[in-house]
């Protein structure tokens, strides 16, 4: 029996599985310290070389930039994904159209608002991330309701089902723009949670756990922008994903906070959530609330590789290797601007 | 080859001896130093700065420029193979270049790639605007044929409603009369052309964000085609959209934009468009014209580079490898670089040499000294192996490494894997077939060199190929005395049976029944009446098991002098004593034992299972009412268990115990002095040693672990060697049953019908025979060969921790192999 099923494991995605594991290890402790000591973005290139990264920047002519290394680490990683989806059927499929789901949303706002600063749409393409492109995306910017875009382009996207909740017939501006932003992810986030509980086992342990804090997160960071906005509490509080740890008594008192000191005070109410808000200030020396959040959820995802034959793997290894790159951009953007005091605060992976 | 280079050769027996030398090259000369070294190909080098970072190197500069030019040329190669142009390749190895003259080389290059570059970007704008002319002839030819389609439709329409007066009579019908109705009802349109796989999407939401207020119509480009950028082939549409006000035109226009389709005017009388036609038509003719002769300059160009570029990548391919290896020498003093180096003993001379004719070559004064060091660290291992020995070494290696100047069991393996493989393979046809397939690899090895076989499989096969090829021959020797040639026997030198004696529908030969045999047995291998005996297995299966055992046992003794040799060559006399001269009593207590009543057996023939269980319960054959082998045969029985016995504590205790001794003597104990004899004072410290806690412990627990395993491994590797019997049977009824089964049912058909049969079965039996069991059945001999050797032949002498000898070489480095 103990065969058998291991036998359905594998077939579901068990050789993705040891591929992701594979291409997972990209930059050690070690090989950080030692790019941070570099004095030019060259001699990142010569020592990424070293890495799991290989030659990837080798067809770039010197001198490189910053945006460069950034396409191509880009790059690299949607070739990866690209052929872990390919190879995917069934349920992998699905959770990996679910990954690719929150760039098509961070793409639809990105041309929407670049749409009512006027922007050409040749400028803003090149700005959206390869994941989240979709056949009908690039016309987004015809739409001037929100019904509009629904009814006219995102009708057959996959995105659609996200959509029920932000309707209207107000025309698009900055707020309406965060707010559907919002509302999106928020159901984006729900679905995504939902259908992980119902996939069951070691994909709901993990997932359900990485999910929960993403939720509880956006809460939290939408309470802290909110402050000064003329979003109001009530619609703040429909913003809120409701599957978090926070949910339900959590997002009650946030939904009434008006200062950080009162969000500070909900959050810490929750073990995991105490120790990002101890030490976090504007102090220099301190680090800012978003890299503690960072950090933990950097920890969420190392976790999720502790556990086999599971899809949050495949989740864990895209933001890990999105943090990865993260840290590689802000080296080089340190050392190309030659500003180094503040190069050792990337955020490292253990 | 001379009698001096055969000795220069070195044995395969022992890996080459090795020193570290130490270098100091002149500032100036190491390039060329280096580069003769690589030539060479008989150095290791160490690096001198382990803690330093890639880029804080002292020619990371050069490495970095080298990376360059090779990007470049990478650039070029790349743009030669999109032209399929073939790459001049004349087997020339040019030497290194100077370091001077790497300007002249990087200048060649970005010269190169600037033209090629520019080159390019100017045929993409032509290409560019070749595609923009040619979607525009397509949708005019489009566009026409679709409105003449729509005036036939209404022709027909209103001939059918006559006599209802929709339009004005107009006899002339002409296209103009369309267009003008067109313009009439204030119908615009837009005319482009889309991506195949955009279109379906394109149409829903086009429809959907006009709400259903225009009219598209698309049609698919015949002509595949070229995207200017990648130069890939694209299938495309041209559409035409009719709506009416100028509210949907912007939308609509947004809209083809979203979906990156290029919009082109079109006018709207037939008239104007036919103009446009014939401009475009003319327009492209031109074009294709300065398109063909870019194409030819840069073809040009291309040829130019496809006859050096080979060159030129060995060229730089050579220069970063030396400065990788000048980034490994200790730079601290000043006009002098040190460096260290693993090389063979034998080949000093010429690397002394070379270093001559690099100083020589750069214009140096100053010699460059290479001195041998002392060291305690283990040198590289390093066999040099030919095109014969390599594979056998592959073996070996793929196990582990053999420790520096261990004995090396490849040459032994050169005959004994072939052998062994055979015995579970013998079969004259299929080791023919083998023999034979292997014979057409190496006659044609020199066409296969030159140009690398790219098939993963065929490339193991052909490195492989003297293998193969001894495993043939040796399987046609076994299958000889077997007697067997595709599961059938041939009878080549007249039977040594009555057979006609026998011959019933059942029958069983037995030598005892008078006239049967004829008394001289069959003069090679194995008599073929065998093959239509009904006791052929039971007979064949006890002469092959024992023949097992037997071979078993030689290998192993074998192994066991091998280690003699090794301690031999150590001076290791504690362990030679101590370890290896009780177990090789063991063994042959043991097993040597049995084996020689296997042979005894052959002329006598009580049962031996019995007797050994009787030697090792002690008791005697003849209380027992048996017939012993020999006379005094329990006395000796009663003397080799107890020399077993003993052998145990033997190579448990003893090296330990004088380990223990030697080093309380070091520390000038004397406590034990006071001890009256000798013998209990042994005892009392032997006792001492194992009860108390002290740094022996380790030593022990390794000793005692040994002692088990080799103890154990003596039976069941014996029992190991079985499978040369197992796997033999196997095979033999394998192939037998593929005969009677298959090419068997067609010969035994008469008549035509039985040709015809015979035609097709062959190729079937031809086939299952190459696939299993040329293919599936001698991979599995070969694996259970390679088993025997790693495991029960190797495990006897063979430590295998070595690490292998990598030598900077410029024919690896350029062959890509490092």
């Amino acid at each position: 029996n103990k065969v058998s099923s291991f036998k359905i494991k594998l077939e579901n995605g068990g050789f993705l599985e040891g591929l992701v594991r594979g291409f997972k290890n990209g930059i050690s402790k070690e090989d950080y310290r030692h790019l941070t000591q570099c004095d030019t973005l060259e001699d990142l290139k010569l020592h990424l070389q070293g890495t799991g990264y290989g030659h990837f920047l080798a067809n770039e002519p010197s001198p490189l930039t910053v945006s460069v290394i950034d396409e191509k680490l880009r790059e690299k990683l949607v070739i990866e994904f690209e052929y872990i989806r390919n190879h995917a059927y069934k349920d992998l499929a699905t959770f990996l159209d679910f990954i690719k789901y929150s760039y098509m949303i961070d793409n639809i706002i990105l041309l929407i608002t670049g749409t009512l600063h006027q922007r050409q749409l040749s400028e803003l393409l090149p700005k959206c991330h390869p994941l989240g492109i979709f056949d009908q995306m690039e016309t987004v910017t015809i739409a001037s309701t929100t019904a509009d875009l629904y009814n006219a382009i995102l009708v057959d996207s996959p995105l659609a089902p996200f959509f029920k909740e932000c309707i209207s017939e107000e025309d698009l501006n900055e707020m309406n723009i965060e707010i559907i932003r919002n509302t999106l992810y928020k159901a984006y986030l729900e679905a995504f949670y939902d259908w992980c509980q119902q996939k069951g086992g070691a994909t709901a342990d993990v997932m359900c756990e990485i999910l929960a804090f993403e939720a509880d997160r956006r809460s939290i960071i939408i309470t802290i922008n909110s402050f000064g906005t003329e979003l109001t509490k009530e619609d703040r509080a429909k913003l809120y994903p409701r599957r978090g740890k926070l949910y339900p008594d959590g997002l009650l008192e946030l939904s009434k906070a008006d200062e950080y000191e009162a969000v500070k005070r909900v959050s810490e109410l929750y073990a995991e959530y105490k120790p990002l808000f101890d030490g976090t200030g504007n102090n220099p020396g301190d680090k800012t609330l978003e890299d503690k959040f960072f950090e933990h959820e950097v920890t969420l995802n190392v976790n999720s590789f502790m556990q086999q034959f599971q899809y949050g793997v495949f989740y864990s290894y895209v933001k890990l290797k999105e943090q990865e790159c993260r840290n590689i951009i802000w080296i080089a953007e340190c050392i190309a601007q030659r500003h180094r005091a503040k190069i050792d605060s990337y955020i490292p992976i253990m | 080859m001379s009698l001096q280079s055969l000795f220069k050769m070195g044995s395969l027996f022992r890996s080459e001896e090795m020193c570290l030398a130490q270098l100091y090259l002149q500032s100036e000369a190491a390039f060329a130093c280096v580069s003769e070294l690589g030539e060479l190909g008989l150095a290791q080098f160490r690096d001198l700065n382990p803690d330093v970072n890639a880029f804080q190197r002292k020619f990371v500069n050069e490495v970095r420029r080298c990376d360059d030019m090779e990007r470049k040329l990478r650039f070029l190669e790349k743009e030669v193979k999109k032209d399929n142009l073939a790459i001049d390749d004349t087997g020339e190895n040019p030497p290194a270049p100077l370091p001077r003259e790497m300007i002249d080389m990087e200048n060649k290059f970005d010269k190169l790639e600037t033209e090629m570059k520019s080159v390019n970007s100017n045929q993409e704008a032509l290409k560019k605007n070749f595609l923009e002319l040619t979607e525009l002839k397509h949708i005019l030819r489009k566009t026409q044929q679709f409105f003449e389609q729509c005036l036939q439709i209404i022709l027909t329409k209103y001939k059918k409603n006559n006599n209802q007066v929709y339009f004005p009579i107009i006899y002339n019908y002409n296209l103009q009369w369309l267009s003008n109705i067109v313009h009439f009802f204030y119908y615009r349109f837009v005319a482009g052309v889309l991506m195949r796989d955009k279109i379906s999407a394109f149409e829903r939401v086009i429809w959907r964000a006009c709400r259903g207020n225009v009219f598209l119509r698309y049609t698919e480009i015949e002509a595949e085609l070229e995207d200017p950028h990648t130069g890939d082939k694209v299938n495309k549409y041209v559409f035409i959209v009719f709506f009416q006000g100028d509210q949907l035109k912007s939308r609509i226009k947004k809209i083809c934009t979203g979906f990156r389709a290029t919009l082109y005017p079109c006018p709207e009388t037939p008239q104007e468009r036919r103009e446009i036609a014939l401009g475009v038509m003319t327009r492209i003719e031109d074009l294709q014209t300065v398109l063909n002769q870019t194409a030819d300059h840069r073809r040009m160009v291309l040829s130019q580079v496809a006859l050096n570029i080979r060159v030129w990548l060995i060229k730089v391919r050579k220069i970063k490898a030396i400065y990788h290896t000048l980034n490994l020498f200790n730079v601290n003093i000043e006009k002098c670089l040190i460096a260290e180096c693993w090389c063979p003993v034998v080949d000093i001379d010429r690397i002394q040499l070379a270093l001559r004719r690099g100083t020589e070559l750069s214009g140096s004064s100053v010699p460059s000294i290479m001195q041998q060091m002392q060291t305690k660290e283990n040198p590289p291992t390093y066999n040099q192996t030919d095109k014969f020995t390599s594979g056998f070494q592959a073996i070996i290696d793929a196990f582990g490494v053999s420790n520096y100047r261990e004995v090396n069991p490849a040459p032994f393996t050169i005959i004994t894997f072939p052998f062994l493989f055979a015995v579970m393979f013998g079969d004259m046809g299929h080791g023919l077939l083998m023999f034979l397939f292997a014979l057409y690899l190496v006659l044609k090895e020199n066409r296969y060199m030159k140009h690398k076989p790219e098939d993963e499989i065929f490339k193991m096969m052909f490195d492989g190929r003297y293998l193969i090829l001894l495993m043939g021959l040796f399987s046609i020797y076994t299958g000889f005395l077997y007697n067997e040639c595709f599961s059938r026997s041939i009878n080549i030198f007249g039977t040594s049976w009555n057979f006609l004696m026998e011959f019933r529908c059942v029958m069983t030969l037995d030598p005892n029944k008078p006239g049967v045999f004829r008394g001289y047995p069959y003069f090679y291998g194995i008599d073929p009446i065998w093959q239509s005996a009904e006791n052929k297995i039971t007979v064949q299966n006890s002469y092959k098991m024992k023949n097992a055992v037997l071979m078993g046992f030689a290998q192993m003794i074998f192994g066991l002098s091998l280690a003699f040799c090794n301690r031999r060559h150590f001076k290791d006399k504690l362990t030679l004593y101590c370890e290896l001269l009780p177990q090789l009593l063991f063994l042959c207590a043991l097993i040597g034992y049995l084996c020689m009543c296997i042979l005894y057996k052959w002329s006598t023939a009580p049962s031996l299972l019995i007797g050994l269980i009787d030697m090792y319960m002690l008791t005697d054959p003849k209380s027992n009412n048996r017939v012993p082998l020999y006379t005094g045969q329990y006395q000796v029985q009663i003397f080799l268990v107890i020399v077993t016995v003993l052998c145990v504590p033997w190579m448990f205790l003893s090296k330990p115990y004088i380990l223990y001794k030697r080093s309380k003597q070091k520390k000038g104990h004397t406590r034990f002095m006071f001890f009256h004899t000798k013998f209990v004072k042994h005892i009392k410290l032997l006792i001492i040693m194992l009860i108390s806690q002290f740094d022996m412990s380790e030593v022990i627990i390794y000793q005692a672990i040994h002692t088990i395993e080799f103890c154990l491994s003596c039976i069941s590797h014996t029992a190991s060697y079985l499978r040369l019997w197992a796997l033999s049977l196997a095979h033999s009824e394998l192939s037998e049953v593929l005969w009677s089964m298959v090419m068997h049912t067609g010969l035994a058909t008469s008549g035509t019908s039985g040709a015809i049969l015979s035609f097709f079965v062959f190729w079937f039996f031809s086939s299952l025979t190459v696939s299993i069991l040329l293919v599936m059945e001698g991979l599995s001999a070969f694996l259970h060969a390679i088993r025997l050797h790693w495991v029960e032949f190797q495990s006897k002498f063979y430590k295998g921790e070595g690490y292998i000898f990598s030598p900077f070489s410029f024919t690896l480095i350029v062959e890509g192999k490092v």
